[in-house]
């Protein structure tokens, strides 16, 4: 099984084999063998054995990833497809989303404008402090899903962005003859 | 003054419920406010009766004078408590109380408007014989120059109506100096309604160390000692300790001391502290904050004394009781619903569940509860843990423990952060300035012992079937449809990640 840890570009491979009981053997990067006994003691929480340690985990589903915690440590792992995705649009990511609930503060483009690497798209407010979305790569804001003052949730759609038209020799956007 | 039986708190969070419990300790009736954000709150229940005064905004609840003094007018309250930040420092609300014929548990308004004006409390410094950060009151482009060729660059570009370090701009040299203050006033403008400006030296490695003050309505005025608080990130206290390491205790006597004669110079009432920049020898006055700070306990617990309780008394009339003499050290790590990884972005959600630190010499001062939501209308602090030792060395490693300890599903926190910066060699030297958290951040890895055990219990519980369909997320998208939100306990089979019999069929 394949997993990205939220936040981290690594994709981490991970061989689990259930040898009865609680018991697994697992590998992990073709590492070294590791036997792990897990125990579950309620729905979002058990025991992992490893030899004589015993670490109490809380784990459960969040939105297509399973947050896993042992003490302090959080981890979120997303479970990486064995096709890659094909994204429509030729674009990384087209539907500019909120990564968390907030309030639109800032919306400084237009539909139809062309921006750039790094151009801001739009600004969030949340817990006081201000986030900032940015272009990923040169595109044009096909369509603003949201406006300035509105209060938004985790996952919201806020703009939408299609492909810059590549440019013609002559500089303008136009569709070559 | 007069006896105070039934006690408003007009605020929320950990600090809501951390006055309930003082104020229920001296047998008041207690009565807790909550916006549409916080209905199941710990405060709320913690509280002998409790009112909704609005919406989720700050603005329309708990910065809502005019519906916190209704609710206390309609639940029979005597005095209202206003905790810290919210309407704790705003001379108006203060006023307002008072008008309602109702008791402010802090300083007078008068007080409150004098110290809330970061010049006037600099003059009223500097007349006590108080060192101030040399600095200019008047920032006009000829004395901000003047000052600049005198005190020498880089100097500091303030908010007179600013604080909590926003509104300010360091000046390298002489060229950037009219650019620089114009921006700054527009942003003191937009920022506080206020364009007033002063100009202060730029002291390059501080440490930032602040005295807590009593004084009680006779004139007793006593200081419970002082506390470190250099550990900042973005001008935002994280880790603070007390006593102040390594500080010779003749620097360490004269700032008390300054810190007594600016409260006496202010007429200053009830539970305050006066903070200073500390450059070497030298000390330096910065401002007052006229509330009872976030990082209190460290002070109770050196002190064996509750503060609350103490601003209670001294708003009921009664005199100071002499303070015990301090003993040991006490740090405290604030736990912030933060990614430390992606810039410290406030994470919001719901808590699932969560374990917190116990044990002789840990105290965790926290409103979270599983179930508490955390949302993006209020600041992002979930939990204080606070740490007790004889040594700096055993409250340290006290901490360490007890943070490898906390722990909480649903809601990304910095406790894993803190946990490292408490265990690293640099804070076990206690070298401590205010750039000690840029520095550490950028020699970080955040490599968990834990990952691979972490990863085996994933990869277990993919096996049991990760729907893409798959149950309630850490971020609810349910609130603002109206929807009830899905609870893990109506669906209790997609959640079972954990097989308990991998012979039993699946449901």
């Amino acid at each position: 099984m394949k997993f990205r840890r939220a936040g981290y570009p690594e994709v981490l491979d991970v061989e689990l084999t259930e040898i009865g009981g609680h018991s697994a053997r697992a590998r992990i990067n073709n590492g070294e063998e590791i036997v792990a006994v897990i125990e579950p003691t309620f729905a979002e929480g058990g025991i992992v054995r490893l030899g004589r340690r015993a670490v109490r985990v809380f784990s459960t589903r969040g939105r297509g990833s399973i947050l896993v915690v042992a003490g302090p440590a959080q981890f979120e792992f997303i479970p990486v497809e064995a096709r890659g995705a094909r994204r429509p649009h030729g674009l990384a990511t087209p539907e500019i989303t909120a990564p968390m609930p907030g309030k639109v503060v800032k919306l400084p483009v237009t539909e139809g404008q062309q921006v750039e690497t790094g151009d801001v798209l739009v600004v969030l407010e949340a817990m006081k402090m201000e986030t900032a979305l940015h272009a990923e790569s040169a595109a044009v804001v096909k369509q603003i899903r949201a406006g300035v003052g509105q209060m938004v949730d985790h996952g919201a759609v806020l703009l939408v962005l299609s492909p810059a038209p590549s440019p013609s020799p002559s500089g303008a956007a136009s569709p070559a003859h | 003054m007069r006896a105070i039986r039934t006690l408003l708190i007009a605020n929320r969070g950990e600090i809501a419920l951390r006055i309930v419990r003082s104020a229920q300790i001296l047998g008041l009736r207690t009565v807790a406010v909550y916006s549409d954000a916080d209905p199941a709150a710990a405060h709320v229940t913690a509280a002998d009766e409790a009112l909704p005064i609005g919406p989720a905004e700050p603005a329309a609840s708990y910065l809502n004078a005019a519906a916190i003094i209704a609710a206390a007018r309609e639940a029979g309250a005597d005095a209202i408590h206003p905790g810290y930040g919210f309407l704790s420092e705003r001379p108006e609300f203060a006023h307002a109380v008072q008008q309602a014929e109702l008791v402010f548990v802090g300083p007078p308004p008068e007080v409150l408007s004098m110290l809330g004006d970061k010049v006037a409390a600099r003059r009223i410094a500097r007349r006590a014989g108080v060192p101030v950060v040399p600095g200019s009151d008047v920032a006009d482009l000829q004395s901000a120059r003047e000052f600049g060729a005198e005190a020498g660059y880089p100097i500091l570009i303030k908010a007179a109506a600013g604080g909590g370090g926003r509104g300010m701009r360091v000046v390298e040299a002489p060229g950037e100096l009219a650019g620089a203050l114009d921006a700054a006033a527009r942003e003191a403008e937009a920022a506080f309604g206020d364009r007033r400006l002063f100009v202060e030296k730029y002291l390059a490695r501080p440490r930032h160390i602040e005295v807590q003050i009593l004084a009680d309505n006779e004139g007793n005025t006593v200081a419970l000692g002082e506390r470190e608080c250099s550990i900042q990130r973005r001008h935002q206290k994280i880790i603070e300790e007390s006593p102040a390491p390594q500080l010779p205790d003749e620097l360490r006597s004269r700032i008390i001391e300054a810190a007594v004669k600016l409260a006496r110079a202010a007429d200053y009432c009830n539970a305050g502290t006066a903070e200073f920049l500390v450059d070497g020898d030298s000390f330096y006055f910065l401002e007052v904050n006229a509330r009872l700070q976030v990082e209190h306990p460290i002070t109770e617990m050196r002190f064996g004394r509750d503060l609350v309780i103490d601003q209670l008394l001294i708003a009921m009339g009664e005199r100071l009781t002499e303070p015990l003499l301090p003993r040991g050290v006490a740090i405290e790590c604030r736990i912030n619903a933060e990614d430390p990884l992606h810039d410290f972005r406030p994470a919001t959600g719901t808590v699932i569940q969560l374990a917190m630190p116990a044990g002789p010499g840990v105290r965790v001062d926290t409103h979270l509860l599983p179930g508490t939501e955390i949302s993006p209308y209020y600041d992002s602090l979930v939990a204080k843990v606070i740490s007790y030792g004889a040594t700096r060395e055993e409250a340290r490693r006290r901490m360490t423990v007890a943070l490898n300890e906390f722990s909480l599903l649903g809601v990304r926190t910095t406790a894993d952060f803190l946990r490292e910066v408490i265990a690293s060699e640099v804070f076990a030297r206690g070298e401590l300035s205010t750039h000690f958290v840029p520095e550490f951040l950028a020699q970080w890895r955040n490599n968990s012992a834990d990952l691979k055990l972490a990863l085996i219990v994933a990869a277990s519980a993919a096996r049991n079937g990760l729907g893409v369909t798959a149950a309630v997320g850490t971020n609810d998208g349910d609130r603002s449809s109206g929807r009830p939100r899905r609870s893990p306990w109506a669906e209790l089979g997609e959640f079972e990640l954990f097989r308990r019999d991998p012979g039993e069929p699946k449901p």
